[in-house]
């Protein structure tokens, strides 16, 4: 007797439970798009559909449960076929499923029209980090965690948003419809944003289509969905949406730094400017994997402080930058990063920690061999 | 023939009488019921594959 | 409680076959010797039991650290690199150290008693089954040591994150999936032949109770996929070690090849480890509410059809990689397609139970947990299907919460069940009810903290595989840590009733349980070494 009501309340405390997703923070948002909306309701629909079955059937269990023990002096029927009864319980559900293939397939229908976008933004993903590309724009970026080391570690306390604030957002339009063309640079990576009801893998070698119209201004954060190595869980994703004409002066502003950056290759650079700039590039891309401190993690990442190899062969150090080393996690990032950045990340590499080299390589260099 | 497309449709559908399924125990060949079932099959496949491409266009 | 049980049948009113009286061929090993020699199928099927429980608890322990980890955000216990170690080997033991052993060792035990079969076919066979097992699995697990670690991509290990960006060890991974994936496909070819040949006299197909049903058809798909699983990793290995680009999309390849032949192997796989779940609750739901199983013949016919169907859904597991519309559309449909036969499943367990007259032993209790924690991972799994909303829910921790639904109160609390069930007949001892019973309500308890509060953390936005954590789900994960202890230390109690019962209780006459109908039931308890050396006296119940 107690056995049986400890199992109706179990199954009626599932239902509670299920039931107060409706509640903040603990359902599938409902975004800010036409298609997230929709996307929800599908999932709301699906959701009620499966609690209205659950209801029934566990219903019917646990009244027979309760109904047939034993020990209420059950005496066992002998009946094990009934064929409208099954006919029935197969067909109800097929019908259920013609109703939920509908409206989705509608859904998925226009998930999938990319057409006629306003802007075209190619999102490439890299360990661990999300590059940015304004096709046609000249303008492009790339966006890493800024939650400080510390927060993670637990020396100071975490912010506001701990793991989901990055340096440079990526910036659209409220109202314009963008297309994301995905791709990676090494490993399989998943670009999603909650709020918008994207996600998309990016994987190497391939382009993949999204698209996204969003309706408010706002700041959506999402993060990498795809297990992507050691710090898979250290590349969120920031969208701040601007209104049109906000979004256009941000992009000439951008274009017009990008200019300036450009105009900077062929003059001559000091060894502190090139230090100076290459150890914010270091900071940002390599060290995830070779450390800070350049002293890397064996055997996948090899140390690049006081490694003889690298300060021997000056050719070689660039070459490996630029052209990564195929077969291991080493990136070619010749189309990544500008001249201006390569020609400073190698100059800090070969004079950083102790590696006194005292080379300099200029940028107007790296343009030479880039453009061979 | 027509009993065993019959019967291999009932059996997609999971559902049978008793007495039709001793009939088709005692008095079809297995190897009728296995081609008919293999060829149901991919015409399964075939008819939501159709579905699909339908409802993609 | 226990007051509500009803008395055991009486040793007196079970008689026992010709065929359980054994006699001794010739001198035996004995020792270590002993089981390391061993073609009996008793004795190979208690040595892939005490394996499979090894490997659920190292897999345990390593879920343990992941959950440790998890409790709060922030990192505090473990790095990333190990983090990644350990999801990826906790997945791998136990799907194939954990649930796949434990299926073979029951059925080891049982299908030879089932049908009426002196043994497995193929017994020396049997023999090199189990033993290629440990090997592969202390390979798998000396990776740990090996300088960069073990496995770190994820038990569904895609590439290229398995072959240029893994670590060196993940050759020796590969080298024990190997020998792990030919134990399974020697112990499928096992148990058909001894299905289909060594039947007692007068046994038909639609004779033969579910559990073996259920093993033979999932015995075809383990031979038709393991193979493919084989020539993926095969493919990894080369890549590697040959300089071939298969995956590898800077030399031609393509990754997304490797997620299709992956998951071409994982969806059936994923029926391979919940089949033999299905027959082993068809066998305790029809003893224990003294009925016959409602519509048996429907049963096997959505086995059937849930087996061919698994060949053509593995696409949902990919729903976001960029599939056309033609292809999300069609894999959609076929997967909404499967839950209606599961779903069929599941009425016709209630309909066995409507108008029965229902006792609640401790198998008992463990197969209508089943019935109910499994149906809810079947809900969100028909929620997953509806591809747009997958588009949100993917790679999240609502599809850990899905997984782990239908894996452990699904495929494992069967596998409890069985072993409750089967207990009188392996140690002729009744297992102790009343710690049955803690180890019930305490799993219970457990599995449900742990993985209902990931559905939220799920929708809400968390991404599977992460060590760390924005705020928001703290709560949430809190929870779900705290219910994985509480899991994991009552499956403690697990072992000690398993101990104390081997070791003594209650005696078990050889028909256990009242309202039991199959062979087995026929051998006296414990079922001696030999047994049906000459077929029994079949006569078919009605389906």
């Amino acid at each position: 007797m107690r056995k049986t009501l400890a199992w109706i309340m179990g199954a009626g405390s599932f239902l509670g439970l299920a039931s107060s997703t409706l509640a903040n923070g603990w359902n599938m948002p409902a975004g800010v798009t036409d298609v997230s909306r929709e996307i929800y309701s599908l999932h709301m629909t699906i959701f009620w559909i499966c609690v209205v079955i659950g209801i029934v059937v566990f219903g019917v269990m646990f009244y027979s449960l309760f109904r047939y023990r034993r020990s209420r002096g059950a005496k066992s029927a002998n009946f094990h076929e009934n064929t409208s009864v099954e006919v029935v319980w197969t067909a109800v559900p097929l019908l259920i499923l013609v109703g939920m293939a509908l409206p989705a397939t509608a859904t998925l229908k226009r998930m999938y029209d990319a057409s006629e976008a306003d802007l075209d933004v190619m999102v490439t993903g890299q360990q661990w980090r999300w590059h940015y590309e304004y096709l046609g724009e000249n303008v492009s970026f790339t966006s890493s965690l800024s939650t400080p080391r510390s927060q993670i570690n637990g020396e100071e306390e975490k912010g506001e948003n701990y793991l989901l604030d990055v340096d440079q957002p990526l910036v659209l339009p409220v109202g314009r419809k963008v297309r994301f063309l995905m791709t990676s640079d090494d490993v399989i990576h998943s670009w999603w944003v909650p709020d918008l009801a994207v996600k998309q893998d990016s994987i190497p070698g391939f382009v993949n289509e999204n698209w996204v119209r969003i309706e408010e201004p706002g700041i959506y954060r999402g993060q990498c969905a795809e297990l992507c190595g050691k710090d898979h869980a250290f590349m969120p994703v920031v969208v701040r949406a601007l209104e049109g004409d906000e979004f256009d002066s941000w992009l000439a502003e951008r274009r017009k730094e990008a200019e300036a950056e450009a105009s900077g290759v062929d003059r001559e650079w000091s060894m502190d400017e090139l230090m100076e700039r290459g150890e914010q590039v270091y900071g940002a891309i390599c060290a995830t994997c070779h450390q800070p401190d350049g002293s890397g993690a064996e055997p996948t990442f090899p140390a690049l402080a006081g490694n003889e190899a690298l300060l021997n062969d000056r050719d070689r150090h660039i070459d490996v930058v630029l052209n990564g080393v195929s077969g291991t996690p080493m990136a070619a990032f010749r189309s990544n990063l500008n001249p201006v950045e390569l020609a400073a990340v190698i100059t800090y590499e070969r004079n950083a920690w102790g590696n006194e080299s005292g080379d300099v390589v200029q940028p107007s260099e790296i343009q030479a061999l880039l453009e061979q | 023939m027509w009993e065993v497309i019959k019967s291999v449709l009932a059996a997609f559908f999971g559902v049978q009488k008793e007495r039709q399924r001793q009939h088709d125990f005692q008095h079809g060949k297995p190897g009728a019921f296995i081609a008919v079932g293999i060829v149901m099959a991919a015409v399964l496949v075939m008819l939501v594959a159709a579905v699909a491409i339908m409802a993609a266009r | 409680m226990a007051s509500n049980l009803p008395p055991k049948p009486t040793l007196e009113h079970s008689t026992t076959t010709s065929g359980g009286l054994a006699h001794e061929h010739h001198e035996r090993p004995r020792g270590m010797l002993r089981w390391l020699l061993t073609t009996n199928h008793k004795e190979i099927g208690t040595l892939y039991l005490i394996f499979s429980l090894t490997m659920f608890f190292i897999g345990g322990i390593f879920a343990l650290v992941v959950r440790a980890e998890l409790f709060q955000p922030g990192l505090q216990l473990v790095q990333p690199e190990f983090f990644n170690q350990m999801t990826t080997m906790h997945g791998l033991i136990m799907v194939f150290g954990a649930v796949m052993p434990a299926f073979v060792g029951l059925a080891n035990w049982m299908v030879p008693l089932q049908v009426g079969a002196p043994d497995m076919a193929l017994p020396r066979l049997n023999n090199f089954s189990f033993w290629l097992l440990p090997v592969a699995f202390t390979l798998l697990l000396s990776t740990l040591l090996m300088p960069g670690g073990g496995p770190n991509f994820g038990w569904t290990f895609y590439a290229p994150l398995s072959t240029t960006y893994a670590p060196p060890s993940t050759t020796f991974f590969i080298l024990s999936l190997h020998m792990a994936g030919i134990s399974s496909i020697l112990g499928a070819i096992n148990i058909i032949a001894t299905i289909l040949n060594l039947r007692a006299p007068g046994m038909r197909l639609m004779d033969m109770p579910l559990f073996v049903w259920t093993w033979l058809i999932t015995a075809f798909l383990l031979i038709a996929v393991m193979p493919i699983l084989a020539g993926v990793i095969t493919m990894m290995l080369m890549d590697i070690n040959f300089g071939t680009s298969f995956f590898n999309a800077a030399g031609g390849g393509d990754p997304v090849l490797f997620q299709h032949l992956f998951w071409f192997f994982g969806h059936p796989e994923v029926y391979i480890m919940i089949l033999p779940a299905f027959g082993i609750v068809s066998a305790i739901i029809p003893t224990f509410a003294r009925k016959p199983l409602f519509g048996y013949a429907s049963m096997v016919y959505a086995t059937a059809s849930i087996a061919i169907l698994s060949f053509l859904v593995w696409a949902h597991h990919m729903f976001v990689v960029g599939l056309p519309l033609v292809a999300e559309l069609f894999f959609m449909f076929t997967t909404m397609l499967i839950a209606v036969p599961t779903g069929v499943k599941v009425f016709n367990w209630i309909a066995t139970l409507f108008q029965g007259s229902i006792t609640f032993e401790t198998a008992m209790l463990f197969a209508l947990a089943f019935v109910v924690l499994f149906s809810i991972g079947g809900f969100s799994g028909l929620m997953l299907a509806i591809a747009p909303a997958d588009f949100q829910y993917h790679d999240t921790y609502f599809v850990v919460a899905h997984f782990h639904y239908v894996l452990v109160p699904g495929a494992i609390f069967a596998i409890m069940a069985g072993v409750y069930y089967w207990l009188p007949k392996w140690t002729g001892h009744y297992p102790d009810e009343r710690l049955g019973r803690w180890h019930f309500w305490m799993s219970v308890i457990g599995v449900n903290l742990t993985f209902f509060p990931m559905h939220f953390s799920g929708l809400a936005g968390m991404p599977r595989r992460i060590p760390d954590y924005a705020l928001q789900f703290a709560d949430f994960n809190m929870v779900s840590s705290v219910g994985a202890l509480m899991f994991g230390v009552s499956q403690l109690l697990f072992v000690w009733g398993v101990i104390k019962c081997v070791r003594g209780g209650e005696k078990a006459p050889a028909k256990a349980w009242e309202g039991a109908e199959d062979l087995e039931w026929s051998v006296p308890s414990p079922a001696p070494l030999h047994t049906f050396d000459t077929p029994p006296d079949f006569k078919p119940v009605t389906h």
